[in-house]
């Protein structure tokens, strides 16, 4: 049996009042892939920023235990340095800083609270030159202020550099595969299966089923109004691209 | 007592005797200090450096090496409330170089020639002020034809409580000629003081002047700061301003350029916290044709502190094929700093190139998040953005120990 990495119970979620996500049960164990698929609006997006650590949701009920720990206790530096991982879908442009710099400090802060030594120059620079051969970042993209002036699927190769790097228990991808031609997609999907262990778990939130052909899941949920309403294998998601949502929504009523 | 409101100065006048400083005297007698009607003064609150009874004061140091900047080799000239100090001046001769005290250069031509020319135009009352009533400064004269090798660094030091100083300086760099100034504002062990200065600076005919200059005062004490800069043909002025800290600042940079191909550059960087409040008036005159002119100026202000920023440009009739750029990005890390900002181009030629912009908000939350969710902790994290931020002006600094110094100033 393997171990639980995070177990979500009756999560409940709002922002500015309006309760968006309304009864979550989710667990995800070591080794497995989760997909959760949805329409517009269903809460995908809200789910991984609650995980993260977002300031503007509002728990209202519910919990979620994260290898043992209240992770909603957690600060989103802290959650990191447990080793969760949220790749964004929209990746932020920080001009002024390097990617360089950004990544060093965040293996050094992760390193200080593991009270371990920070990796070495050395060491650090043989990590980027490896990490970033898997998702084919150029040395000139690495060498940019974080995210600037990069396109839309070298931001997302980025973040999963950054997850090689990072080396998460958990990694939640947010929407990776919007707005990525399918060289890209291939180029990602790559990546997260490299990085694929038994000791680690990913939450692969999408929209089409498009992302799920490199990225084979063990359990595919779907999310309506808030809340989990069916959940299959990697079939339920080839049924969803041919018959969209409507079915599972009429027969809710 | 010097009660600078009633115009009651009982402070010697300038050692330097020119009809200069008599027609400045008298205008000190008829000009009115600023109102708070008065355009480019309405946001200044003068009435705290008005309404003060300031002293006049020769205060001696004991000591100055917390200033001085590590790892560089200069020819340092030490003016200690506006007085030129000759115990902790070190000026080794370099060819063609020219250091004097004012007072001792004001019987030279070149100093004759030069002195208060561009200051004159001014309708300020404090350049008059500072005319009539400097106590001394240096003379810089670089002779045609010579890179000087080593910066020349003018460390200004109000020591003592209300103290006011009104140093003047003149920079001349002639032809083909190179030279990197570095002027800084320190305070000693004092408060309430006023410094009131005024630098002029000649750029000849393609020589090429870069000016680093650094506002360090202590907490609450004052000044208005004025650089009145000529620029010839061909030519290369840079000036980099860097507000650190003191009460009330009031910096006021014009530049003439008056002759064709030149390039012009005018950068600041200032951080405001406490009831600071600073404020940057920039003017720069395109008289000829085929220039550049470029500015950037860059604010970080927390707590009560204010912030002003007034670029003007003007490109006058006869200048045409100008490029003038203008930048002003303010940052705002409370709800109680404001930020005060005016571009304000005047273009009467028309083939010219020009933009400005002006962004003053407060530091990307979605940034900050980002930074966290990969393990950077909150407060680790704003300062990473206010390095960021600041790093775009610190890099403009062409002394590599003078930005080593300000990156270790700021981190």
């Amino acid at each position: 049996m393997s171990k639980t990495i995070i177990n979500i119970k009756n999560l409940h979620a709002s922002v500015d009042g309006k309760a968006i996500l309304k009864g979550i049960n989710l667990e995800v164990k070591a080794g497995e892939v989760h997909a959760i698929m949805g329409p517009n609006g269903s809460g995908k997006s809200t789910l991984s920023s609650v995980l993260a650590g977002r300031e503007e949701f509002e728990v209202t009920d519910g919990e979620v235990d994260y290898l043992g720990l209240d992770l909603l206790e957690l600060e989103p530096e802290e959650r990191a340095w447990e080793g969760l991982f949220l790749a964004f879908q929209y990746p932020v442009e920080i001009p002024g800083v390097s990617n360089m710099n950004f990544l060093k400090t965040a293996l050094a802060e992760k390193a200080k609270h593991k009270g371990l030594e920070p990796v070495s120059s050395k060491d650090f620079l043989k990590l980027v030159k490896e990490k970033s051969q898997l998702v084919e970042l150029s040395d000139k993209l690495k060498n940019r202020s974080v995210n600037e002036g990069f396109s839309g699927g070298e931001k997302k190769r980025n973040e999963i550099f950054q997850m090689a790097m990072l080396e998460p228990t958990l990694s939640i991808l947010d929407e990776t595969d919007s707005g990525l031609d399918i060289d890209a997609l291939r180029i990602v999907a790559h990546g997260v299966n490299t990085l694929k262990t038994s000791e680690n778990a990913s939450i692969v939130i999408t929209h089409y089923q498009r992302l799920l052909d490199y990225i084979v899941p063990d359990f595919v949920h779907v999310l309506h109004d808030g809340k989990i309403i069916k959940t299959g294998d990697k079939t339920l998601a080839l049924e969803l691209e041919e018959r969209g949502y409507d079915w599972l929504v009429k027969d809710l009523v | 007592m010097t009660f600078l409101k009633e115009k009651i100065f009982d402070i010697k006048t300038s050692p330097i005797d020119s009809v200069e400083v008599k027609n400045a005297l008298t205008q000190v007698s008829e000009r009115e200090f600023p109102q708070r009607k008065t355009e480019d003064w309405r946001y200044a609150k003068l009435g705290k450096i008005l309404n003060k009874n300031y002293q006049f004061d020769a205060n001696e140091v004991t000591d100055i090496s917390d200033f001085l900047i590590p790892d560089l080799e200069v020819d340092l000239v030490v003016l200690v409330n506006g007085f030129y100090n000759e115990q902790f001046s070190k000026i080794k001769s370099q060819n063609g170089v020219t250091i004097l005290p004012i007072e001792k250069a004001s019987q030279l031509e070149t100093f004759k020639n030069h002195f208060n020319v561009l200051a004159k135009e001014s309708q300020e009352i404090f350049t008059s002020i500072n005319t009539a009533y400097n106590q001394g400064g240096v003379f810089v004269w670089v002779d045609k034809n010579t890179q000087v090798e080593k910066p020349i660094y003018i460390l200004n030091i109000n020591a003592g409580n209300g103290v006011i100083s009104n140093a003047r300086n003149l920079i001349v760099v002639e032809q083909s000629s190179e030279l990197k100034v570095i002027q800084r504002y320190v305070t000693q062990n004092g408060t309430e003081n006023f410094n009131n200065a005024l630098t002029e600076v000649f750029v000849k005919q393609n020589a090429k002047v870069t000016i680093e200059k650094i506002q360090d005062f202590s907490e609450f004490d004052r000044q208005v700061c004025t650089e009145e800069i000529h620029q010839e043909k061909d030519s290369n002025f840079v000036i980099n301003t860097f507000t650190l800290s003191g009460g009330f600042i009031r910096n006021g940079l014009n530049i003439k350029v008056d002759g064709t191909n030149c390039y012009s550059e005018m950068n600041g960087l200032f951080i405001g916290k406490g009831e600071q409040f600073i404020d940057n008036h920039t003017r720069i005159d395109h008289l000829k044709s085929n220039c550049i002119s470029s500015e950037l100026y860059k604010g970080i202000l927390k707590d009560n502190a204010t912030g002003v920023f007034n670029g003007k440009v003007i490109v006058h009739k006869d200048a045409q094929v100008i490029e003038a750029y203008q930048q002003n990005k303010n940052v705002l890390l409370s709800d109680t700093a404001s930020m005060n900002t005016k571009p304000e181009l005047e273009i009467f030629a028309d083939d010219v190139k020009c933009s400005h912009g002006t962004t003053t908000g407060q530091f990307d939350e979605e940034a900050i998040f980002y930074l966290q969710a990969r393990g950077i902790s909150k407060n680790a994290a704003k300062e990473m953005l206010i390095g960021a931020f600041a790093n775009e002006v610190i890099e403009k600094i062409s002394v590599d120990a003078v930005r080593d110094f300000m990156m270790s100033k700021l981190t």
